[in-house]
């Protein structure tokens, strides 16, 4: 039971790293980016090939990750969405060409990853980085977990606040509830998007490479099956809350730890799936959302 | 034969609440066959809310609303059309990607049986009317937005109303063209088309309308013949600034 | 002849992918953000496949009560969405596509689980889909050209227009889910009854993701587009042979490129051309009659106007 929770809230702690990016930019800018999965796998890839070299302390892994995960984030921004957005005719067709944008960009990575590890699982085992597994009474911790969970709460924590208090959340937030105003008001929406693609993309490096320690290795289709996940956090959450996306991440992970203990492992998915479903028959705004959010 | 005693439309202690805001609070009014009513009031008031009870597109809070003696107010807002109530918006509504003619067909489309007559002939009038010769072709978004107002009433025009509702349609046009706009809404008035009219060009709805109806804060502040109702001063003091006299 | 033969597997997957292409486009183009037609196409394809094995039934029969189901729970899902817009109802409905994959890959021996079905021996020929595909563009043609595609423009671009012009949105739109469901379940049940198996990752967001890039390539307006796009797409990777692994790559960059730079596919950019030329005819007419409209040389507004300009907002 206990240890039941304890894989929960490290799942969602991973969940949330990665959600929390995505959330951000979509419930402000407005940019569903779908190839987030793609960057977190990448991201991963990339610290895999550098530790392949050299043997990186955790920190270092780490730190390569975010930046990557970040470079390649912004590089998506400026390759494609922005793109995309500048030549939209209107909001309606640029959500779907940003949409399908980001699929096919996302293949890229997804491709030449496979490429290279013959579509095999790869991991980090070649850092210095060990995991450990302690047991306390028949709960077993390894440090890698107390390190997901640290990291989930401290940047969960530490995201919601700047959103709230800091002038650039501000902003944020600001061109999350009208665009136009916030330009008026000298808001650089288009700096302040490409920042805030690039935490995303970080935050989404830090998962991919924590997960894999975590999980011991990760495949280049990993990143696909979080995305819809993601979703599944955020819409039950509610978009453009931050309190959603932890609320949403930690629900997640419990109800698929529940269903994985309790059936087999081939419902694990529905569960996600079914979650987004019936969250926007009956309540589309989420648990925290904003009720002007979906409109008729 | 119309009975020209009996309202063409009558909103009977009509209301409209949002939340906390009562956009339109009680109004009853009855719109006489063959005459063009005016609303005027200062934004905010609630004329466009409204125009959207009339049409169903808004639903009521509260009242009633008549088309020839009829109940209409739990229709869906598709089937006001077939009554015969067409109307314009305060923001140029046309298809972008679609040419003049294409969207004033598309007030042609829902006519059917006796109304439908020649389609070809309904069109060419309405664009002859509106002064819209030359444009069939053109899409409007290469247009000017007085223009495309035009193609906005022309469409109107084109659905063979008996009661027409226009929001603001000279807004974005020169005194000239205007002018044009009253002189077709008048023309159209005598050919026996009834007309609601929301505009903030004081001699427009002097010169056009033959009764005046005054709004402020969702409610009626006044009603009667136009000069009675702009010289009203609780009218005047909603228009707190605003020079009527400044058009002659 | 020999040419027919040796592709006619790339001719039977260009047919289903125009279907399946088709009853995504439909909805779309009424505005319906809906990408449920991948879900329609598992039950067709899966409901098929079941009722010929299982219960014996033949390829016709079983593709009529495999298409009735799919077109009945697309209206049930019409109804349940209909509060639904944009991104919201594109992610319930992948969320929708996603279950069916889940219930098929638990379904034991009658789906066959992560495997799935084989052996579904019907007697259904290519030139039956061809002439079903035939018949629905020719059906579709009807909605591309006057009064009917007016309707469709106004409920995809202003639903509160098209109110007012007497159009019931929520009809159109849930028509839209019908007849996505019809074409989809359609496809799917082709699919399987000319390839003889049908499994888990076939039905999958893959497919969401050929139906979604298929259209942007092709064109989101006309069936044209899904004809065109479907014959790319199915077609490419013989072409792309050279260069062996990387045509995932490609597939990505291609699809990228027409998201940025053709918004509205092929066909878009041949409207686009058609309507350039047209502008520049009519650039004299409009020259002419504005300064007919302008009247006696008032081109700008007077003061007042320009102070009830201001008001109006």
């Amino acid at each position: 039971m206990v240890q039941d929770l304890l894989n929960s809230l490290t799942l969602g702690s991973i969940y949330l790293l990665f959600a929390l990016g995505m959330a951000l930019v979509w419930g402000t800018i407005g940019i569903l980016n779908f190839a987030h999965g793609s960057i977190f796998m990448f991201a991963t890839f990339v610290a895999y090939l550098v530790t392949e070299r050299v043997a990186l302390p955790l920190p270092a892994v780490l730190i390569v990750a975010s930046l990557t995960g970040a470079v390649l984030s912004v590089a998506v921004q400026v390759l494609a969405f922005q793109p995309i957005m500048r030549r939209a005719k209107n909001q309606h067709s640029a959500e779907l060409q940003i949409l399908i944008g980001g699929i096919g960009i996302a293949a890229v990575p997804i491709a030449l990853a496979q490429r290279a590890t013959l579509s095999n699982p790869f991991g980090l085992g070649q850092s210095t980085f060990q995991v450990q597994i302690y047991e306390i009474g028949d709960v077993r911790v390894s440090n890698i977990m107390i390190i997901i969970l640290l990291a989930g709460l401290i940047l969960g924590g530490g995201v919601a606040w700047w959103v709230k208090a800091s002038r650039q959340g501000l902003a944020l937030r600001a061109i999350g509830v009208n665009d136009e105003v916030a330009s008026i008001m000298g808001i650089n929406k288009q700096r302040l998007a490409l920042s805030t693609m690039a935490l995303g993309g970080a935050l989404a490096g830090l998962a991919g490479a924590l997960l894999t320690y975590y999980l011991s290795a990760i495949t280049p289709e990993s990143g696909d099956a979080l995305l819809i996940k993601a979703f599944a956090a955020i819409v039950l959450g509610g978009l453009g809350s931050i309190a959603g996306v932890i609320a949403g991440s930690l629900i997640l992970a419990l109800s698929e730890t529940m269903v994985l203990t309790y059936t087999s492992g081939t419902w694990v998915n529905a569960v996600s799936f079914g979650l987004i479903f019936l969250i926007l028959v009956i309540r589309p705004q989420g648990i925290f959302g904003r009720k002007e959010v979906v409109r008729t | 034969m119309t009975d020209n005693s009996q309202p063409v439309l009558e909103a009977v202690d009509v209301a409209v609440h949002y939340g906390g805001i009562k956009a339109v609070d009680g109004i009853s009014f009855s719109l006489m066959p063959g005459r063009i009513t005016g609303i005027l009031g200062p934004n905010g008031s609630g004329k466009t809310t409204l125009l959207g009870a009339l049409t169903r597109m808004v639903s009521l809070t509260n009242g009633r609303l008549l088309f020839l003696g009829k109940d209409y107010s739990n229709i869906l807002a598709p089937k006001v059309l077939s009554l015969g109530i067409s109307r314009t918006f305060q923001t140029v509504r046309v298809l972008s990607d679609r040419t003049v003619l294409d969207n004033i067909l598309l007030g042609t489309d829902a006519l059917s049986g006796s109304r439908a007559g020649n389609i070809r002939e309904i069109v060419r009038q309405a664009i002859e009317r509106t002064g819209l010769e030359g444009f069939e072709h053109v899409r409007p978004g290469e247009l000017s937005y007085g223009i495309q107002r035009r193609v906005e009433i022309a469409r109107a025009i084109a659905s063979q109303p008996s009661l027409l509702l226009l929001d603001e349609p000279t807004a974005g046009m020169n005194q000239h063209e205007r002018q044009e706009i009253g002189g077709l809404l008048r023309q159209l008035r005598d050919e026996g088309l009834t007309q609601l009219l929301i505009e903030h060009d004081v001699q427009m709805m002097l010169d056009t309308c033959d009764t005046l109806l005054a709004m402020n804060f969702g409610s009626l502040i006044a009603e009667g013949s136009p000069e009675s109702v702009v010289q009203n001063s609780a009218v005047q003091e909603a228009y707190l600034g605003k020079r009527t006299g400044q058009d002659a | 002849m020999n040419f027919f033969t040796t592709n006619i597997i790339l001719v039977e997957n260009t047919l289903v992918v125009i279907l399946l292409a088709l009853s995504i486009q439909i909805p779309l183009r009424l505005g319906v953000f809906s990408f449920a037609a991948i879900g329609y196409y598992a039950i067709g394809a899966y409901g098929s496949a079941i009722l010929m094995l299982e219960f014996g039934w033949g390829s016709w029969e079983a593709m009529i009560v495999a298409t009735l189901a799919a077109t009945a729970i697309a209206f049930l899902l019409g109804l349940v969405l209909a509060r639904l817009t944009g991104l919201y109802l594109g992610m319930a409905t992948i969320a929708f596509d996603l279950i069916l994959v889940v219930l098929v890959l638990n379904g034991g021996s009658l789906t066959g689980g992560p495997v799935g079905v084989f052996g579904v021996l019907g007697s259904i020929h290519l030139w039956h889909l061809a002439l079903a595909v035939v018949i629905v563009l020719g059906l579709l043609t009807f909605t591309e050209r006057g009064k009917l595609a007016r309707r469709f423009d106004a409920v995809r671009e202003d639903p509160q227009l098209a109110s007012s012009m007497g159009i019931n949105v929520f009809s159109y739109r849930r028509l839209s889910f019908v007849i996505s469901g019809v074409l989809g379940a359609l496809a799917g049940s082709f699919a399987v009854n000319l390839r003889s198996t049908v499994a888990p990752e076939s039905i999958g967001f893959g497919l969401v993701v050929l139906g979604l890039t298929v259209i942007i390539v092709g064109g989101q307006g006309s069936w044209v587009g899904a004809v065109i796009g479907a014959s790319i797409f199915v077609w490419l990777p013989k072409f792309l042979e050279f260069v062996g692994d990387w045509e995932e790559v490609i597939y990505g960059i291609i699809v990228v490129l027409a998201a940025i730079f053709i918004p509205g596919g092929i066909v878009g950019l041949f409207v686009e051309a058609k309507h350039r030329r047209q502008s520049k005819r009519n650039k004299e007419v409009i020259e002419l009659a504005a300064t007919r409209l302008a009247g006696s040389g008032e081109g700008a507004s007077d003061a007042n106007s320009q102070v009830e300009g201001a008001l109006s907002d």
